[in-house]
C-alpha cells in the first residue's frame, strides 16, 4: 500500500493509482475481480506495468502454516523378550 | 549301597504290574544284598509260575531291564534279545528305558550333592585367605579352584553364601596384575550372578565399582564376563542400576559401542537401555559420550536381529530427550532406522517406527530421506494400527515446510494412500489426526500441491474429508480438516464436490460454535482450550476455509445466504491478527456480487476496515482496501476521496509522539476501534486512549467531526460530545 504523498499528483490520480496496486495485489493472492475492476485494469495499463514492478515478489496470504506435531513427549516401555 | 538298593525297589515297584508279578515286598530282602550283573535276585519274584520255563523268562527279561537302566554295564557286543514281535512296536521295558536313567541320574547327583557341598564348605575359609596372599602366583591358584568350585551348583551355592569369598574374589579381581587372576574372578563373579542369593551377595560385597573398573580391561574374555555380570545385576538386583550410575558405569559403557563382537554389543546396549530408561541424566550422559553416534553405526552396520531389537530401544529410549533427538538425527538416525522397516523381525519394526516417529519433529529438514518416504507410504496399506499410528505421525512431520518431500510423497501415490488411512482410521485419532494434517502439508506450497489437491478429490477422498467434520467433534481433527478443506479448495475444479459433499453448512456450524464460545469467554483472560485446541483456531480455520470457497460463485451465494455477513464483520474486530485477514478475505470475495457489498456496508463494516487499512499485514490490507472499493462503488466522489485520503495518509504521521502513545505494546494489531460498539470482543476504544491535541489533530485530518457520519460512527461522535474541549464542534 502506498502510504507516502506524491506531491503533484491530484486526487483522482491517487485514487486510480491506489487501486491499481489494490487490485493488482488481489490478484496476486488468487482473489476474483468484478468485470469493472478487470476493465479499470485494462483502462489503465500504464499504470499497472509500472506498478507491477513494485508488487512484493513474496506469496501474501497462503493460508496456515504447516505445524509439525510433538509425539515424544512421553516414554513408553516395551515388552522385554 | 543303601541308596542302591532303594532305587532297585523303586524299579519293581514301577515296572512289577508290567511283569504282571505281585510287588515283593522290601522286608524280604535280606542283607548284605549285592546286585550282581545277572540278576539273581530275580528269585524274589512270585514262585507260582512253572519253574523252568518261567526261569528262562525271567531271566531273559532281566537282562532287558539290565540293559534298558544300566547301558553302562553290558559287554562290548552284548546284545540282548528283542522280545516283541512286531520291531516296529517298543515294548514297555523299552520305553521306561529313558526315564529310569533320569532317575539313575537324579539319584546319582544327589549322592554326589552332599559330597561337594561338604567338601566347599570346607575349602573356603583357606581359599578366602589365600586369595589375599601377597603372592600372586598363590592368588592365581587359589583363584583357579574357585573358579572350578563354581561349575557345580553345590558348591556354587556354598561360595555365595559366604560373604568373606565373595568380597575376596571381587578384591583380587581388581587389584590384580595378572590377567589370568582377573580373568578367574571375573568368570566367578559371572557363574555367581545366575542365581540370586549371588547376585545379592556381589552387590553387597561392592561388586559393582569393580566389575566398572573391569570394562576398562584390555582382556575381552574379562569385558565379557564383567559387562554380561553388571547386566544380571540390572536386571534383576535392586539397587544395581543406581550403584552402576555411581560408578560412572554409562562413561564406560558407551565407548564399549565401538567393540565388535555382536553379542557383546548386544548385552552392552541392552544395559544402556536399562540405565537410561526414565532417567534423564543417563540420557545426558550418553549423549555426551557420543552415544547415538555409535548406536546409528551399529544400526547402520550389522544385521544380528537381536543386536539390531536392543540398540533400537536405546534409541528409542534417547528419542524422547530433546537434548539426544537432534544429535541422533544429525547423525543419520533417520536413514538407519528406516532401513529396517521391511525386514522379518516385527518387534524390530515396531521400535524403529516407534523411534522414528518421536524424533521426526527434529527431522523437517533432514535430506536423503526419500527411501524412508516411499517405505512409509507403502506402509499405509497396513491393517496394523501401531504401524498406521507411526507411518502417518512421521510422514506428518516430515512433509512439514519441506517442498522437495511434500513433492515426492504426492509423486509415489501417497495422496491415496493417506485417504485409504483416513477411510480406515474410523475413530482413531492417532490415526486420522496426521494423516490428514500431512494431507493439508501436501496440498499446499509445493510445485506439486495442484496435483495433490487434484488427486484428492479423483481417489473419491473430499466426501470421507468433509464427513470428518460431524460430531463428534475431536478438536485437533476438525482443526487439520478445515486447512485441507481450505486447500481443496484452490483447485477450481474442487469448488463443485466440496459444496455437493455439504462442506459449507459444516464450516459455518462449527464457526458459530467456536465463536459463541470464545464470546463466552471473552469476559475471563484464560483462553478457551478444547482438545488442545483453542476455539480462536476453530473460528480462523473455518473462516479462511469459507473465504476460499467463496471463489466460486454459487458458494458465494450460499455462504451469503447462511446469514454469516454480520458475523465476519465483527470477526474484523478480533485481537487475533488472523482472524482478521480471513474475515477480511471473505468479505472481500461476498463483495464481488452487489446484493452483498450492500449488506456489508450496512453491517457497518466500513469503521473497521477503515482501521485494517494500516494494518502492517499487506493482506489485511489489501483485503481492506478492495472491501472499501467494492462497497464504495455507488458512494458519491466525496466518499471515495475521503477513503483515498485515508489510504494515503496513516495517522499521526506528522504526529509521531501521539502516534506512540496509542501504538500497541506488542506486535499485533491493537485491540482498539473507533467508538465503543460492543461485538463482544476484547478491545479498549481508542479515543479513549489519546490525549486531546491528537484528538483534535485526528479530526482535523478527517477533515472534520460531520466526516465520520457517512461511516456510520455514531458512538464515537456521542463519546466526543462529552470531551468539553469539542462541544462546540459536536454534530446533533
Amino acid at each position: 500500500m502506498n502510504r507516502e504523498e506524491a506531491p503533484g499528483k491530484s486526487p483522482e490520480e491517487m485514487y486510480i493509482q491506489q487501486k491499481v496496486r489494490v487490485l493488482l495485489m488481489l490478484k496476486k493472492m488468487g482473489s476474483n475481480l468484478t468485470q469493472n475492476e478487470e476493465a479499470f485494469l485494462r483502462n489503465y495499463a500504464g499504470v499497472v506495468h509500472a506498478q507491477m514492478s513494485q508488487l512484493p515478489q513474496h506469496n501474501i496470504d497462503q493460508g496456515a502454516e504447516d505445524v509439525v506435531m510433538a509425539f515424544s513427549r512421553q516414554e513408553t516401555e516395551d515388552r522385554r523378550q | 549301597w543303601l541308596y542302591y538298593n532303594i532305587y532297585q525297589s523303586y524299579l519293581f515297584l514301577l515296572l512289577s504290574p508290567l511283569f504282571h508279578c505281585p510287588f515283593p515286598s522290601l522286608f524280604s530282602i535280606s542283607p548284605p544284598f549285592l546286585l550282581s550283573p545277572s540278576f539273581s535276585h530275580l528269585s524274589l519274584l512270585s514262585a507260582s509260575s512253572p519253574p523252568d520255563m518261567e526261569a528262562q523268562y525271567t531271566l531273559t527279561r532281566a537282562q532287558r531291564v539290565r540293559a534298558a537302566m544300566f547301558p553302562e554295564t553290558l559287554v562290548e557286543g552284548e546284545a540282548v534279545l528283542a522280545a516283541q514281535k512286531d520291531p516296529g512296536q517298543q515294548t514297555n521295558v523299552q520305553q521306561l528305558a529313558e526315564p529310569s536313567q533320569l532317575l539313575k541320574t537324579a539319584i546319582v547327583h544327589l549322592i554326589n550333592y552332599q559330597d561337594d557341598a561338604e567338601l566347599a564348605t570346607r575349602a573356603v575359609p583357606e581359599l578366602t585367605k589365600l586369595l589375599a596372599d601377597e603372592d600372586a602366583v598363590v592368588v592365581n591358584k587359589a583363584a583357579m579352584i574357585v573358579n572350578q568350585l563354581t561349575r557345580k551348583e553345590a558348591s556354587r551355592r556354598v561360595l555365595m553364601s559366604s560373604p568373606q569369598m565373595v568380597a575376596a574374589v571381587i578384591r583380587a579381581m581388581q587389584n590384580t596384575g595378572d590377567m589370568e587372576t582377573a580373568r578367574c574372578a571375573a568368570s566367578v563373579l559371572h557363574s555367581l550372578s545366575h542365581q540370586r542369593e549371588g547376585l545379592l551377595a556381589i552387590f553387597k560385597s561392592g561388586g559393582i565399582p569393580a566389575l566398572v573398573r573391569m570394562l576398562s580391561s584390555p582382556m575381552e574374555s574379562v569385558l565379557f564376563y564383567a559387562i554380561t555380570t553388571l547386566h544380571n545385576l540390572l536386571l534383576h538386583q535392586e539397587g544395581a542400576k543406581m550403584a552402576v550410575r555411581l560408578a560412572d558405569g554409562l562413561q564406560r559403557m558407551v565407548p564399549l559401542l565401538k567393540k565388535s563382537n555382536p553379542k557383546f554389543l548386544a548385552i552392552t546396549t541392552d544395559c544402556l537401555q536399562l540405565l537410561s530408561y526414565g532417567n534423564q541424566e543417563s540420557k545426558l550422559i550418553i549423549l555426551a559420550n557420543g552415544g547415538p553416534e555409535g548406536l546409528v553405526f551399529i544400526m547402520r552396520n550389522y544385521n544380528y536381529e537381536k543386536l539390531l531389537w536392543t540398540t533400537s530401544r536405546v534409541l528409542k529410549v534417547l528419542s524422547v530427550c530433546p537434548s539426544n533427538k537432534p544429535a541422533i538425527v544429525e547423525a543419520g538416525g533417520m536413514q538407519a532406522l528406516g532401513q529396517h522397516l521391511t525386514g522379518s523381525s516385527q518387534r524390530l519394526t515396531q521400535n524403529c517406527l516407534w523411534t522414528l516417529r518421536n524424533l521426526s519433529d527434529a527431522a523437517t529438514k533432514q535430506e536423503g530421506l526419500d527411501g524412508l518416504l516411499q517405505v512409509l507410504v507403502s506402509q499405509l496399506g497396513s491393517d496394523d494400527v501401531n504401524m498406521l499410528t507411526c507411518a502417518t505421525g512421521i510422514l506428518s512431520n516430515l512433509t512439514c515446510n519441506n517442498s522437495r518431500n511434500k513433492a515426492l510423497v504426492t509423486q509415489c501415490g501417497g495422496v491415496e494412500a493417506l485417504i485409504h488411512a483416513v477411510l480406515r482410521a474410523g475413530e482413531k485419532e492417532d490415526v486420522a489426526e496426521p494423516a490428514v494434517c500431512a494431507l493439508r502439508h501436501l496440498t499446499s506450497r509445493h510445485q506439486d500441491a495442484e496435483l495433490a489437491q487434484n488427486a484428492v478429490r479423483l481417489h473419491y477422498g473430499i466426501p470421507a474429508i468433509v464427513k470428518l467434520l460431524g460430531q463428534p467433534h475431536y478438536w485437533p481433527v476438525v482443526k487439520a480438516t478445515v486447512g485441507l478443506i481450505r486447500n481443496l479448495a484452490l483447485c477450481p475444479v474442487n469448488q463443485a464436490p466440496l459444496r455437493d459433499a455439504g462442506a459449507i453448512p459444516r464450516l459455518v456450524n462449527l464457526l458459530l460454535k467456536a465463536h459463541q464460545d470464545t464470546q463466552r469467554h471473552a469476559s475471563s483472560a484464560q483462553q478457551t482450550y478444547q482438545d488442545g485446541v483453542r476455539m480462536e483456531e476453530i473460528v480462523e480455520g473455518c473462516t479462511g476455509a469459507l473465504h476460499i470457497l467463496a471463489r466460486d460463485p454459487v458458494n458465494r451465494g450460499e455462504i451469503a445466504s447462511m446469514q454469516t455477513i454480520p458475523l465476519f464483520v465483527q470477526l474484523l474486530y478480533s485481537y487475533v491478527e488472523n482472524v482478521k485477514r480471513v474475515s477480511a478475505g471473505v468479505l472481500c470475495e461476498l463483495a464481488l456480487d452487489k446484493q452483498s457489498a450492500e449488506m456489508i456496508d450496512a453491517e457497518g463494516a466500513s469503521a473497521p476496515l477503515m482501521e485494517l487499512l494500516h494494518s502492517s499485514n499487506e493482506g489485511i490490507a489489501t483485503y481492506a482496501a478492495a472491501v472499501l472499493f467494492r462497497i464504495s462503488e455507488d458512494k458519491s466522489s466525496d466518499y471515495r476521496k475521503r477513503v483515498s485520503v485515508e489510504l494515503t495518509h496513516s495517522l499521526f504521521k506528522h504526529d509521531p509522539v501521539a502516534w506512540e502513545m496509542v501504538r500497541p505494546a506488542s506486535g499485533s494489531d491493537a485491540p482498539y476501534s473507533l467508538g465503543g460498539v460492543s461485538t463482544g470482543c476484547r478491545r479498549t476504544t481508542l479515543l479513549g486512549r489519546l490525549p486531546c491535541p491528537a484528538i483534535v489533530h485526528f479530526i482535523r485530518c478527517l477533515g472534520g467531526l460531520d466526516w465520520l457520519m457517512p461511516l456510520g460512527c455514531l458512538k464515537p461522535i456521542q463519546y466526543l460530545s462529552n470531551l468539553p474541549l469539542l462541544q462546540e464542534r459536536t454534530v446533533a
